[in-house]
């Protein structure tokens, strides 16, 4: 197509008007982070003129957040491994194996993705208080496992069934087990989509609250994003020390995605697309 | 997703993989979706025996205008749905046209999908109070304040906009680009050499070619509305100012965390778990002519 420059010019202001909403909620928490609560109430704008690091010292000391950032560095991979392990070998079975009652099962598992959590949390707590879960990392995670695995179930199902079958053919001539096809074959073949399912899911349960702000009562096991979510209403803490706290949140992510922008962006598309 | 035909049998092991995950589920999803329906007909404290009472929970459900304001809310935060993907394809669409630094744009549009609801419903929080910088700038240049956290019409409006509007958008733009460069570029070569105008191409090539992935963002527009809304209400507006941004997994809380009713709160979960129910069978339909 051949377009001329002027006409050009009002798809730039689109986007560059739309990339400005986009992005300026996170530069004012960064730019408020960087002020003193001083200089934020005389002018709570986006650039902070006399810029300083206090509020992240304070959020490191006093502020506590070292511990709440451990709380999530611990519970977040540990539910990673487990919901790798959970999806990765129920999206083999779904894609690649032949049981009775497969497709019903896998349906079912499918209608059981959207439920909002509030709808379950009440009764998960009832469960957990039995089992003595609540207040542990463990109840959590099994939680987080339960409820996000559908999702990546779904995701690995699509890739491991678009895998030729010839390949597990002529692994099952050689005398190759179910269990060691998943372990040795099929794992390096599904890495990427492996890879995608990772960032979704270590994501979601670093932002995570309704799980952890009610299974989770005990303060010194608050998860980061709990912490945020909790912080706010319990002291009326000054506005540039929680920015600076919402940065600290919102930084793993953000690194997460500048190193691994390809997977994220394959996550957002094989849910839905990829058949 | 299934095809049975090249497959052989192998009735135990399937079993034995999918076992971790049915075992999960069946505890943590399916055991409290199920007793939530049961515990609707009862009276319980939270602790004790519960007590069957009938649908006394409903009928008090159905003459709570608590209940209604919630659905009202719902219903005004469903027609964000249509703003959100009309502008998701505008954005989507200019992209696709391959700009010089689109990738840039496509990029930096992202971030908000990286931001958790926690992060998002703090953040504008600050940003819409009195003291914010919204505020602050239209006081000094015009002498005005917007009540955007305390008029019950402008939480509700800023909710819908922030969560359902802005906060997918990058994920949006990202989906219908990779649904689009499916589309066979010579229906657009046509289309040129036809004279068709910008606005022609877009309303009988693209949006056409598109469907599918439109049909499947609007039902996961609707599963945010239904099912995905709480985290950012209970840190943005907890519920307010005074019911205007209560939806129903909201007062599903509410009652049965901070008004200690929760049998009561199992009612409502009732009603939200029918709409869920309609919705998950919406999104499995489309899973499954997808995979046709």
């Amino acid at each position: 197509m051949i377009r001329s420059r002027l006409s050009m010019i009002p798809n730039y202001a689109v986007l560059v008007l739309m990339t400005l909403i986009a992005i300026i909620p996170l530069l004012f928490v960064l730019g408020s982070s960087l002020k003193t609560p001083t200089e934020y109430a005389l002018d709570p704008g986006l650039i902070p003129w006399h810029a300083t690091l206090e509020n992240y010292l304070w959020a490191f000391g006093n502020g506590g957040i070292l511990h709440y950032l451990s709380n999530s560095l611990i519970v977040v991979p540990f539910g990673l491994v487990l919901y790798l392990a959970v999806c990765v070998s129920a999206g083999f079975a779904f894609g690649k194996l032949e049981f009775r009652f497969r497709l019903g099962v896998f349906l079912g598992v499918l209608f059981l993705m959207i439920f909002p959590q509030m709808l379950l949390v009440m009764q998960m707590f009832k469960l957990m208080t039995m089992f003595g879960l609540t207040n542990s990392f463990l109840g959590l995670v099994l939680a987080w496992v339960a409820y996000f695995s559908p999702f990546g179930t779904y995701i690995m199902t699509t890739y491991f069934s678009s895998v030729p079958s010839e390949i597990m053919e002529s692994a099952r001539m050689d005398g190759c087990g179910s269990l060691r096809m998943l372990l040795s074959i099929m794992t390096p073949i599904a890495a990427p989509m492996i890879g995608t399912i990772s960032i979704i899911g270590l994501l979601t349960m670093w932002n995570e609250l309704p799980f952890s702000l009610l299974l989770l009562q005990d303060n010194s096991l608050r998860t980061m994003t709990l912490a945020v979510a909790m912080i706010q209403g319990e002291y009326g803490l000054n506005t540039p020390s929680l920015a600076a706290i919402l940065m600290l949140t919102a930084i793993v992510p953000i690194v997460i995605f500048l190193f691994f922008q390809k997977f994220v962006t394959q996550g957002a598309t094989a849910g839905a697309l990829k058949g | 997703m299934v095809k049975a035909s090249t497959r052989r049998n192998f009735p135990v092991e399937g079993w034995f993989f999918i076992a971790p995950l049915l075992v999960l589920l069946a505890v943590f999803i399916l055991y409290p979706v199920v007793m939530n329906l049961y515990y609707g007909f009862t009276a319980w404290k939270g602790f004790g025996q519960e007590q069957w009472i009938g649908i006394d929970n409903y009928v008090k459900m159905f003459s709570d205008s608590k209940f209604w304001t919630s659905i009202a809310n719902t219903g005004i935060l469903l027609f964000f749905i249509p703003v959100s993907t009309a502008v998701t394809l505008v954005v989507a669409t200019i992209l696709r046209d391959g700009l010089p630094g689109w990738t840039l744009f496509r990029t930096l549009l992202y971030i908000p999908n990286l931001l958790g609801v926690v992060i998002i419903g703090t953040a504008f929080n600050l940003i819409l109070r009195d003291a914010g910088p919204i505020n602050t700038f239209l006081t000094s240049n015009f002498g005005i304040s917007v009540p955007w956290l305390t008029s019950p019409v402008y939480a509700l409006l800023g909710t819908g906009f922030i969560s359902i509007v802005w906060s997918p958008l990058g994920f949006g733009i990202i989906y219908f680009l990779a649904a689009m460069s499916n589309i066979d570029h010579s229906l657009y070569e046509a289309a040129a050499i036809d004279g068709a105008s910008p606005w022609a191409t877009f309303r009988h090539i693209t949006i056409p070619s598109i469907r599918f992935a439109i049909e499947f963002w609007v039902v996961m527009s609707f599963i945010n509305v239904f099912a995905r809304m709480f985290g950012f209400i209970y840190v943005f507006s907890r519920g307010g100012p005074g019911f205007s941004t209560f939806t129903l997994e909201y007062g599903i809380y509410e009652l049965a965390f901070n008004k200690f009713d929760p049998s009561y709160s199992s009612a409502w979960s009732t009603v939200l778990f029918v709409f869920c129910a309609f919705i998950s069978i919406a999104q499995i339909r489309l899973m499954k002519r997808k995979e046709a």
